[in-house]
């Protein structure tokens, strides 16, 4: 195996947004002639501007330009195109190294069948299937077959920043599901990553969603490193709904860092003394139940035990409580206490928030407040208070402005601000 | 059998054994938007009783949505666009979903407040939860200090 260099490379590359214009600009109608009465074109465009210090005492006052569209019906109503990306630009200091900075986050033709849900997405592609939540430049397709079972299958280039390596980088994998009606859905999934021919990942996976009777769901999966032949995860989660106003839930995950963590590419998750403890594993165990008082006052406490193979234990505990006054109102309260056995996992943490529309205008108002048991760079008190609106133009238009006050252990007075320009163009629907 | 004429017979079993569950399935596509009008943190137990009632956006939806999406991601692109995913799942994002959307106060999101020093705690706390968004990618904020 190729020992891996940690110095990272962006695999994208600086010409993303410039495809994503290119793609939508010259391809779109090329491959689109009738951009006519049939093709129904959909989207949003987001505009942020946003001013903050960081902490290396940059003022940042960056634009950014979101833009997501998609074009139904190209040519036949199975075929659709969607892509986004964003674009920034720096007014001020420049972020990361750079005056500007651009990304494609996807973009894909994709052809939707109006039997067996079929799906086959060509382009950049996100795929969530089984132990798979990869991002592709490739080809993902779905279907279902007979008896209830489905397949899926994705194959392409890894979107990732990654290690330097050279050669080839491929990445493909898929997952077979079976569904037995409402009772139970589960699949077996499995996927590979080659660099330069070197297996670079590999993991198996089990997935489940058992539904035994209404409003009893229990989710969950299991993922093997086929590379260091070891269980990465099993996480699993019980909700229990049945009751008139009570509902509990049940989360349980086992963590074994040496094969969960294995070819990160960034070095916060380098198994070392100082970042993650080699041969650490976790085992968390969280429970949360909600009551619901009247239809608007609702009520939950939940804890969540941490319970480490080197580092001990730690315990977080609280509750909170929502009030909607309205459809557009209301407010909510939170507590939590964190118990660790070291220095930093003791704390308190409080937040108030509440919310409601006047005409046209969405208030916010946001308090976070986190007190120490230990001083943290001389500070044991940290908190931020946020407000916010939100201004309805109209159906297509909203513009916004937030700001945001804090301090805490990284700086004695934060102040940032944040105005966005919201555009929705095209069909209605979705979110 | 020898071990060559095992693999030459599932080369052409698995292939038509496929096909022939794809040209027998006849179920008929989800729809791909909606029919109604969707509230935010809808329940949809309230209309639905099959599996679709699963889905419910409930409190805890925020940490078990992984488990639905990775299962049947398509019921999810009903109501929500790409995009939707994107905010959270990204590949390079430079901007909290926290501070996209201050004026939501009222959802779950992650990276409220005062993250830069948070981050700390809990990394320590559960790193798998930060390895899940940043792992691979959209990790460009991060290595500013983590080189």
């Amino acid at each position: 195996m190729k020992s891996i260099n940690l110095c990272l490379s962006e695999r994208s590359g600086p010409g993303a947004f410039r495809l994503l214009v290119l793609t939508s600009l010259l391809l779109g109608p090329l491959l689109f002639p009738a951009l006519s009465a049939a093709v129904n074109l959909s989207g949003d465009s987001r505009t942020y501007l946003q001013s903050r210090e960081t902490a290396i005492d940059q003022n940042i006052l960056g634009v950014y330009e979101y833009l997501d569209f998609a074009v139904q019906n190209v040519g036949n109503e199975t075929i659709s195109f969607h892509t986004g990306g964003w674009l920034r630009y720096d007014l001020r200091d420049e972020q990361f190294g750079r005056k500007s900075n651009n990304d494609l986050q996807y973009s894909y033709l994709s052809f939707r069948a109006a039997t067996d849900n079929t799906v086959v997405n060509l382009g950049r592609v996100m795929v969530f299937e089984g132990v798979a939540s990869e991002r592709v430049d490739g080809v993902y397709a779905r279907t279902d077959m007979a008896a209830g079972f489905g397949i899926s299958a994705f194959a392409g280039n890894p979107v990732e920043t990654n290690s330097d390596l050279s050669g080839n980088d491929l990445i493909y994998g898929g997952r077979i599901g079976h569904q037995g009606g409402d009772l139970y859905r589960i699949g077996v999934s499995a996927l590979k990553v080659e660099k330069d021919s070197d297996d670079y990942r590999e993991e198996q996976g089990v997935d489940l969603w058992l539904h035994p009777m209404n409003k009893v769901d229990i989710t969950g999966r299991s993922s093997y490193n086929g590379v260091t032949k070891g269980w990465m995860e099993h996480a699993y989660a019980l909700s229990l709904g049945p009751f008139d106003k009570v509902r509990l839930n049940t989360e349980a995950s086992w963590i074994n860092y040496d094969d969960y963590f294995f070819r990160a590419t960034i070095s916060a998750f380098a198994l070392q003394p100082g970042l993650l403890t080699p041969h650490e594993g976790v085992r968390i165990l969280g429970q949360d139940i909600s009551y619901a008082a009247t239809d608007k006052l609702y009520f939950t406490a939940d804890y969540k035990n941490f319970n480490y193979d080197i580092a001990g234990n730690a315990n977080y505990y609280g509750g909170k409580v929502n009030y909607a006054y309205s459809s557009v109102s209301g407010s909510g309260f939170s507590y939590h206490r964190m118990e660790g056995e070291s220095d930093r996992l003791q704390y308190d943490e409080y937040r108030l928030y509440g919310y409601t529309k006047i005409d046209r205008t969405n208030l916010a108002v946001d308090v976070i407040d986190i007190s120490y048991a230990n001083a943290i760079n001389g500070v044991d008190n940290s908190y931020s208070l946020s407000v916010a609106a939100l201004y309805d133009l109209n159906e297509a238009w909203k513009m916004g402005a937030d700001a945001e006050y804090s301090r805490n252990p990284d700086f004695d007075r934060d102040v940032r601000a944040f105005v966005k320009v919201l555009y929705r163009f095209g069909s209605k629907g979705g979110v | 059998m020898t071990k060559t004429s095992t693999k030459l017979l599932l080369s052409l079993v698995v292939p038509l054994l496929l096909f022939g569950m794809y040209a027998c399935a006849h179920t008929t596509s989800m729809a791909t938007v909606h029919p109604t009008e969707v509230p935010a943190f809808p329940v949809c137990s309230d209309c639905h009783t099959d599996s679709r009632a699963a889905l419910n956006h409930t409190s805890d939806f925020s940490t078990t949505h992984k488990f639905y999406a990775v299962q049947n991601k398509q019921a999810c692109t009903i109501c929500h666009k790409e995009s939707f995913c994107s905010d959270c799942h990204a590949h390079k994002e430079e901007i909290k979903p926290s501070d996209k959307y201050k004026d939501s106060v009222e959802r779950a999101l992650p990276h409220r407040g005062d993250y830069l020093n948070q981050h700390k705690i809990d990394g320590r706390v559960n790193p798998a939860s930060c390895m899940k968004c940043h792992g691979r990618s959209n990790n460009e904020r991060c290595r500013v200090c983590h080189k």
